[in-house]
């Protein structure tokens, strides 16, 4: 049966491609072409999933669920649901990207790049599939090695620093998780995550035990995601790891976590931790963009975009209203592929120019008519404007969360405007104005045909998730509405949403 | 009769003494004689109580302890040559290549 | 009646090795002088592969004791033998791979390590404190020499005269042990001193002797506060030897260790499982927050091991049939993953360690992918990352630990393997990284085919442990069900969190 292998199969091609990768020769590009084949195959398999999903049935879908150790009681348990769906096709999208980003920049050990990169691959569309809590666990902490060599060994000068604090960063918390999910172990005897919320659900357990477990589940996502006070080894990644590292490193992971389990699992504590979370995405949200308004380093500029971009999907997911919640997964996919479009645009443009320094370009639109273009509509997207991605998912967190915290959102809007200032800034010194000498001096070549290949989807579909949102909502939307408060307690913000909605509602809104 | 107490007591006096020269003495032979002090006077324990159990496995575990402590002192007069040689003197304050 | 079965096949393992040590001390002895002794080496890997056999082949045996019930073998032996024979094997090709044809003494060596098995295979399979001394005497007198071996070195007799001092000091407390428990049951006996203490009327000095023994046993299996020797002992002597001694003297010490506390003293828990408690919280933090400041990667490797002696021992004190399976399965990844580290160093250091800094490591993957992507390998088993054998380790011994109520001890151990995963890390970094003009990555050696076996059997060892666990896991279960008729299992998962004073 297709569709009980199906997702078995998405998950472990990459990692067999990744053993194929070490048997062929170094010759030529037939590595990388390898890797694409496969990162395509991938694709392509997982586009199985939104084409036979029901959209109209919950629960988890393509389920596959055999014992893998019988002691203790470990299950090889997969299958998705409205969230994960897209968060895999987003992963799967991204690979064939990340190959043909590396195309180029990846020169030298191209053997290791390459496996490791398809082990990636593998760990994270393992995280989203994975339904039993030790599987995944093991994908979690699988997806930081592949990602921690890579920066240490590809990255620029200061990569293995970066790696170091990265892995770090991430790995201690990941410590205290395990024991959170022994002791749920020990205390329910399952590790099936349909399971353990049903039992979970039910109570009749020490309260304070389980506020404490539910913190150590918060702390190791947000350190992930990364939310606020936790964001240390961001800039150093993004800024130091080869592109297609940094594009996938932050956000989806930790953020699709925080879905499952925090508000899966533990909905009481994660409700009492809200205002806490939601203040902190605030002064997430307004530190990001503050600090982005200050670097001249586009790396840094995106870094701390990201930061502040990833801090309004928190927002969104703590103020638990429906279209909160829905503007946060949708926002989270966004910001996977708006931020990963626009790293993409910066390593082209420091492949021609050899620099990051946003202060020695200028003047480039004429030079470069077809880069400044996608980088202007990629711009675009990630200021959220209207017909564009980005605009679909600010605008349902925003009316989402307003009636539940009208006076941080009202901080949260200016984050929103600084935001939009910084991009247009960032576009507006390096691509019109005087042209520099740095850009003058230089052979002008504008995108090639591996270049188009790579951004064009990415724009393509910013745009359409703009206009055509409900495709991707009717299936988030059945997967947000257990985890949202009851309707009741937020009963003003969808109709009052729909009216001024300019582009056809996602289902959310209708409730 | 001299009680079985005082047997004991007295193999525990050499035991603390081999333990505390152990640490206190600098040279390395001396050290290894407080070593073969603290082994005596686990035999001494052993056979006070063979005679109390009546029981002739404690006097034979005494014969096992000398063979072995002689085996021991070879290779540890070995080793203490080689170190000597090495490095021409017996202080373990001087054998400090690597540090503690 | 259980059928007789000839007491010689009871120790056969040791046999065959005693066998092959003399043949290999006699080959060394008439062979000619100028001769290369690595032909010697292949013998002994066929002595270490004939004891291996041999093991396993004792799993048929009906459990039972031979020589007036001085020797046991059980599953619990059996499957400590199967393991110290495997360490055996490896620790042969390594030393192969690492020496040169003129290395001196090399057939000694070879001697020397298949003696000093014997005494570690005897540790695991003595029920009488008598036979388990001698044992213990002649694992330790063979490894005293080996550290030494690099006579010439500077370091190497210092690094044999610190392990042969502490180590007799240890032997002498672990005696006085025995004379004390001798004196409280009048037997020398395990199963005997179990059922003198059951019977009752056992006079104080028992729990001196306990005490005793663990501090012994504490120093041979490098548990802090009696773990100053190993850093030095690990610098000073060749790799080949510390891949060996870091890990089957210490599997078997680990083993008698299991013997004496479940075995002989089961009823007296509530004095021992205390003194556990503190072994291993004391052993995990001092041997991480140690590690952390090591520059030398062999010293740095030595605190691990100290660490991990204190993730075997919280296993210990979770005080279950769980535990002793997790102990028992723990010291089986811990001994392959510590094994195939060595063996990288072993090679890209050779003999002489030409590489002991952690910056002597930049650039190690690059320069060669193979042993630069091993050795990340295994230290990513020694972080415990998923998918390899040192997670299953941690896993299994975190979750007997929760299911005996030990919630803190679990949540030091893991906020301790937290930490350790930045000293391992930065050896991993280093690796990684791209190596300078003078490094002496530069002139690595070929891989012999002895290397490429050993890195084998030790990489699919760590994955198999890592991705299917379970069939060493129901061996490590079956051995610990040899001693579930006496151990008590005080708390089932309980359903509060209210039975953390069960530790103190």
């Amino acid at each position: 049966m297709l569709n009980e292998s199906i997702l078995t199969l998405i998950t472990f091609v990459p990692a067999l491609g990744a053993a194929v990768v070490f048997l062929l020769p170094r010759r030529g590009r037939v590595i990388p072409a390898f890797a694409l084949l496969v990162t395509l195959v991938t694709f392509v398999l997982s586009l199985h999933l939104p084409w036979h999903y029901d959209y109209a049935q919950r629960g988890f879908q393509f389920a596959v669920n055999v014992p893998w150790i019988a002691h203790p009681a470990i299950h090889y348990h997969l299958g998705i649901d409205g969230l994960s769906l897209w968060l895999v096709l987003l992963t799967t999208f991204l690979g064939p990207i990340g190959v043909l980003v590396s195309w180029r920049a990846i020169e030298h050990r191209t053997k290791e790049f390459y496996s490791l990169f398809l082990l990636q691959q593998t760990a994270m569309i393992g995280v989203f599939v994975a339904l039993d809590l030790f599987l995944y666990y093991a994908f979690w902490e699988l997806s930081l090695v592949p990602m921690a060599i890579l920066i240490a060994m590809f990255g620029r000068r200061r990569g293995p620093r970066a790696a170091l604090k990265f892995f770090v960063y991430t790995f201690l918390p990941s410590a205290l998780l395990l024991v959170a999910i022994l002791w749920l172990y020990a205390q329910t005897g399952t590790f099936d995550f349909v399971q353990l919320q049903a039992r979970l659900a039910s109570g009749g357990f020490a309260s304070g035990a389980l506020w404490w477990v539910s913190l150590a589940f918060l702390v190791a996502f947000a350190v992930k995601v990364p939310v606020f006070p936790l964001h240390g080894w961001l800039a150093d990644v993004i800024e130091e790891a080869p592109t297609a590292m940094a594009m996938v490193v932050a956000g989806k992971l930790g953020l699709y976590s925080l879905f499952r389990f925090n508000l899966g699992l533990f909905p009481a504590q994660a409700r009492e931790l809200a205002p806490l979370l939601v203040a902190v995405g605030v002064i997430g949200l307004l530190y990001g963009a503050l600090v982005a308004l200050a670097q001249t380093d586009v790396r840094r500029v995106v870094a701390y975009a990201i930061l502040s971009n990833l801090s309004f999907c928190t927002i969104g997911i703590f103020c638990f209203s429906l279209s909160g919640l829905n503007g946060a997964v949708y926002q989270t996919i966004n910001e996977g592929l708006s931020g990963g479009a626009i790293l993409v645009l910066i390593a082209f443009l420091y492949e021609r120019y050899g620099s990051f320094d946003m202060t020695q370009y200028g003047g480039l639109a004429s030079r470069l008519p077809m880069l400044c273009t996608l980088w202007v509509v990629t711009t675009l997207a990630l200021v959220g404007l209207p017909l564009m991605n980005g605009f679909v998912g600010e605008f349902l967190v925003l009316s989402g969360s307003f009636p539940v915290h009208p006076g941080w959102i009202a901080a949260a809007t200016i984050g929103v405007i600084l935001s939009a200032a910084y991009m247009l800034w960032m576009a507006q010194r390096i691509f019109y104005g005087q042209q520099s000498l740095l850009v003058s001096e230089r052979p002008h070549l504008d995108l090639g045909l591996r270049e188009h290949l790579t951004l064009w989807p990415m724009a393509i579909l910013m745009i359409v998730m703009g206009l055509a949102s409900p495709f991707w909502m009717k299936a988030i939307d059945p997967a947000m509405s257990s985890l949202a408060n009851h309707p009741a307690a937020t009963p003003l913000a969808a109709p009052a949403t729909a009216t001024s909605m300019p582009e056809p509602l996602p289902q959310g809104g209708a409730r | 009769m001299v009680p079985i107490s005082w047997y004991l007591i007295l193999s525990a006096v050499l035991f603390s003494i081999g333990v505390a020269a152990f640490f206190i003495k600098r040279n390395i032979i001396t050290v290894f004689m407080s070593i073969e002090l603290m082994l005596n006077a686990v035999n001494l324990t052993f056979v006070g109580f063979a005679q109390q159990w009546h029981e002739v496995s404690g006097q034979i575990f005494v014969f096992f302890v000398m063979v072995v402590a002689a085996a021991e002192a070879a290779v540890g007069l070995a080793i203490i040559i080689a170190v000597f040689r090495a490095r021409s003197t017996l202080n373990v304050d001087q054998i400090d290549l690597m540090k503690l | 009646m259980i059928p007789m079965v000839n007491p010689a096949l009871r120790v056969l393992p040791e046999i065959i090795l005693t066998l092959f040590g003399i043949l290999v001390m006699l080959a060394d002895a008439v062979m000619a002088k100028a001769s290369s002794r690595k032909p010697l080496g292949w013998l002994a890997v066929l002595g270490a592969l004939a004891a291996l056999a041999a093991s396993l082949w004792q799993n048929r045996l009906p459990a039972g004791d031979a020589f007036y019930g001085v020797v046991r073998t059980d599953a619990f032996s059996v499957f400590f033998h199967v393991l110290i024979a495997g360490i055996v094997l490896a620790s042969l090709l390594i030393a192969l791979d690492a020496v040169s044809d003129t290395t001196e003494g090399l057939g000694e060596l070879f001697a020397l390590i298949l003696f000093g098995a014997v005494g570690m295979m005897f540790m695991t399979s003595a029920v009488e404190l008598l036979l388990v001394f001698i044992a213990l005497e002649i694992s330790s007198i063979s490894t005293y020499i080996m550290a030494g071996f690099r006579r010439k070195s500077a370091k190497g007799p210092e690094s044999a005269l610190k392990y042969f001092l502490l180590g007799s000091f240890a032997t002498a407390f672990f005696l006085y042990g025995i004379a004390l428990v001798f004196g409280a049951t009048g037997t020398t006996r395990i199963p005997e001193i179990a059922s003198a203490i059951a019977a009752g009327h056992t006079p104080a000095i028992i729990y001196i002797g306990l005490a005793m023994l663990i501090v012994g046993l504490g120093f041979k299996v490098s548990a802090a506060p009696f773990h100053v020797w190993t850093p030095d002992v690990y610098e000073g002597a060749p790799s080949p030897v510390v891949a060996l001694m870091s890990t089957a003297p210490k599997a078997a010490a680990f083993a008698v260790l299991l013997r004496i506390v479940y075995g002989a003293f089961p009823l007296l828990h509530d004095h021992w499982t205390p003194i556990l408690w503190w072994l291993a919280v004391l052993s995990m933090t001092i041997g991480n927050l140690g590690a952390l400041r090591q520059r030398n990667v062999k010293r740095l490797l030595a605190y691990s091991s100290i660490a991990h002696a204190g993730y075997l021992l919280v296993a210990f004190a979770a005080l279950s049939a769980d535990g002793i399976a997790a102990a028992s399965f723990y010291a089986v990844a811990y001994a392959i993953m510590n094994v195939g580290i060595f063996a990288v160093i072993s090679h890209a250091g050779g003999y002489e360690d030409r590489l002991t800094l952690i910056d002597d490591y930049r650039g190690l993957a690059w320069r060669s992918p193979l042993l630069g992507g091993v050795m990340a390998f295994f230290l990513i088993s020694l972080i415990g990352i998923p998918f390899t054998g040192g997670f299953f380790g941690k896993f299994y011994v975190f979750v007997a630990a929760l299911h005996s109520g030990l919630i803190w001890l679990a949540i030091i151990g893991l906020v301790n393997s937290g930490i350790a995963a930045w000293y391992y890390l930065r050896v991993a970094t280093a690796i990684y990284s791209r190596p300078s003009e003078s490094s002496p990555v530069h002139s690595l050696p070929r891989p012999s085919l002895a290397l490429l076996l050993a890195l084998v059997i030790t990489v699919s060892g760590t994955l198999i442990l890592g991705i299917f666990p379970g069939g060493v896991l129901s061996s490590a279960r079956a051995a610990a069900a040899t001693y579930t008729s006496v151990s008590p299992v005080p708390s089932s998962s309980g359903t509060s969190a209210a039975d953390t004073t069960a530790q103190h």
